[in-house]
């Protein structure tokens, strides 16, 4: 096993006027199980096939361990990919699918056998040994994939969304039992997806990336909580973080965030870092959860704006709440609730301002960062 | 009803399109007298070995015997089919998979080469074999086939629907661009090489062209070129009828063997290249 960096990799096809993939600077650790996020078209999917060796680097260096791999041939790379659509050879048993890679690499025939057949066990798929992959159904296939990649025992496991063609509760089921995986190999695991329910459940860290360029690198706990930008607080969580846009005005040593309909109190924590922001654009970002209905809790509370219920989605456990403000349109999360929700009703709702964040709405910088 | 129709409607067209096979296999196997029969028959009343007795035996004592231009014919199908086969699926995958500069330039050369007949090139095709001077050579025989066309815009077609990510894992796998062609495009290309095979076999095994035009030397001639002249006045034409009624099944026979074996890989490429 062995960690991964990168040192200022750039990707730059001919046909496209700006780089794919821009100053990517990362170093995994070793066993780490790191997550890139980001919108299609933002360069994690790239970023991964450059360090699998199917896309040249345009720029920059990528070490596994302490190999400089750039003009290493993807097979002497010492790893293994999933891919998407599984990628399983047709003409091949599962069996065989599995022993490919070790047969190429000359391994001797009890190892391949005893390897095949231990992995086939880790991922209860024993029974599948002499199917054929058209035989298998998405999640067999899938598991094949995996034991494909697994029976290598390679440095680093990369994989490219390899859920996304899974049904909904196969699909937690499997992430479930990739974690599950994941800390018994305890092999450094690169997993690229657009979904920010994988980020956060399975990454020991996340990088959220747009436009080819990282913008946040660091544990689920600190993205969801801290995130750096407009983008990553929006992009992750969900139902996604409401944006609110007004500016901020200083009145005797307090700030006031105020808009055309309200003007709310800004709590203490934030006077030291907005001293030195810009004021008279600003975008205030708050949680769905953050967002009060109960009566109780609202009275409370000293920021207060009645809003119009537009519709509510009903998720089981948790209603949303979609919300009229004026022009704005919030969405509140709610666990459990004493009165029922009528689409036009008027209501008071609360904003836990402590727990929001301030973006400077030029920049989208989080004004807590600057 | 109408699937009773259509029935009846295909079986009869069927029937009426296997007369031919019906006619060749009766034809050699007639007597003397009932080859000369007015109007012809399709069925055989007597049927006798005579002719491949002929075939075989008389024409032995003649200055080449019959048994060199089958060895000749064998031997020179056998070389195109694999060259071809080779050589056509390795410039297919290359041109379907691998990037490089001038692709679209020779795919361009193929599309347009895919246009001539063989008849219109027979010329540059003699100044060619005269000038490698294989004129009486097996290679002279064998060499204008290994351009083929058709075998290599087949095949391309076919290489163009394996996913792009089943390379990539063959090449992760560990897998050089070699081993990726060989262990992974090959067996998911058969149909397509198994329709190639036919194709090239009915196509060297019905030429005369070089044996006409490039071997000077009788016995490096093949087997359709000696059917050609039995029929066509060098032999005794009333006398060789019946050789070559035996010759002409002895030529129809590979055909229909080779395509039994792979018709149902030939099905698997009229469907893949009609509906994708």
């Amino acid at each position: 096993m062995a960690g991964v960096s990168f040192k200022h990799v750039y990707k730059q096809y001919k046909s496209e006027p700006r780089p794919s993939v821009m100053d990517f600077n990362l170093e995994i650790e070793d066993g780490e199980f790191l997550v890139l996020v980001g919108p299609s078209g933002c360069g994690k999917t790239t970023t991964l096939r450059m360090l699998s060796g199917l896309e040249e680097i345009s720029k920059g260096e990528i070490y596994i361990g302490d190999k400089f791999i750039n003009y290493v041939s993807p097979k002497d790379r010492d790893i293994a990919m999933v891919f998407q659509n599984y990628a399983l050879y047709p003409n091949l048993s599962v069996y065989e699918n599995m022993a490919l890679g070790l047969k190429l690499r000359k391994t001797a025939k009890h190892e391949v056998e005893a390897r095949v057949k231990k992995a086939a066990r880790i991922l209860s798929i024993a029974s599948l040994l002499e199917k054929k992959p058209s035989q298998l159904s998405g999640g067999q296939k899938q598991r094949v994939a995996l034991g494909r990649a697994i029976v290598r025992e390679p440095e680093v496991f990369l994989m490219d969304e390899p859920l996304s063609n899974l049904d909904a509760k196969l699909r937690a089921q499997t992430r479930a039992e990739l974690i599950h995986l994941h800390q018994e190999l305890r092999t450094t695991t690169v997993y690229v997806t657009h979904d920010q329910t994988e980020a956060m459940t399975m990454g020991s860290r996340i990088v959220v990336m747009k436009d080819g360029i990282i913008q946040q690198a660091d544990t689920p706990k600190v993205i969801y909580g801290h995130p750096r930008n407009a983008f990553v607080a929006g992009f992750i969580g969900s139902p996604s973080m409401n944006f609110l846009e007004g500016s901020v005005v200083a009145e005797d040593g307090k700030y006031y965030f105020h808009n055309k309909r309200f003007r709310l109190e800004i709590p203490e924590k934030f006077n030291a870092s907005l001293k030195s922001a810009r004021l008279n654009k600003i975008i205030l970002g708050i949680r769905p959860e953050h967002i009060l209905t109960e009566p109780e809790a609202v009275s409370r509370s000293s920021n207060r704006i009645s809003a119009t219920i537009d519709i509510t989605e009903l998720m089981g456990s948790d209603t949303y709440v979609y919300l009229k403000l004026g022009d704005d349109m919030v969405i509140s999360r709610v666990v459990e609730s004493s009165t029922p929700f009528e689409a036009g009703d008027k209501l008071e709702i609360a904003l836990q301002l402590e727990k929001a964040h301030l973006f400077d709405a030029g920049t989208e910088l989080n004004v807590m960062n600057v | 009803m109408f699937e009773k129709l259509l029935l009846l409607v295909l079986g009869a067209v069927a029937a009426f399109l296997s007369l031919p096979i019906v006619f060749i296999l009766n034809h050699a196997f007639k007597p003397f007298h009932e080859l000369f029969l007015f109007p012809p028959t399709f069925l055989v009343r007597q049927p006798t070995l005579t002719n491949f007795y002929d075939l075989f035996l008389r024409s032995a004592d003649s200055i080449v015997p019959f048994s060199r231009y089958l060895f000749n014919s064998i031997i020179v199908a056998a070389f195109t089919l694999t060259a071809v086969i080779l050589s056509s699926s390795m410039a297919a995958y290359v041109l379907s998979k691998i990037r490089f500069g001038p692709k679209k330039i020779v795919m361009g050369g193929i599309m347009l080469a895919l246009m001539f007949a063989p008849e219109t090139v027979s010329i540059p095709r003699y100044l060619i074999i005269s000038w490698l001077e294989i004129n009486d050579t097996y290679f002279g025989h064998i060499l204008p086939f290994i351009a083929s066309p058709v075998a290599v815009f087949l095949i391309k077609q076919f290489i163009d629907q394996i996913p792009n990510d089943l390379l990539e894992a063959g090449k992760i796998d560990g897998a050089s661009e070699f081993q990726v062609f060989i262990r992974i495009v090959a067996p998911l290309t058969m149909p397509a090489l198994a329709t190639v095979a036919i194709i090239t076999f009915q196509g060297v095994w019905g030429d005369t062209q070089a044996s006409t035009l490039f071997m000077q030397d009788e016995t490096m001639k093949t087997l359709p070129y000696f059917v050609m002249s039995l029929t066509s006045g060098m032999a005794n034409t009333v006398a060789g009828q019946g050789m070559a009624a035996a010759a002409g099944l002895l030529m129809f026979l590979p055909n229909l063997v080779l395509f039994l074996f792979a018709q149902k890989r030939i099905m698997e490429t009229m469907v893949h290249s009609g509906v994708k």
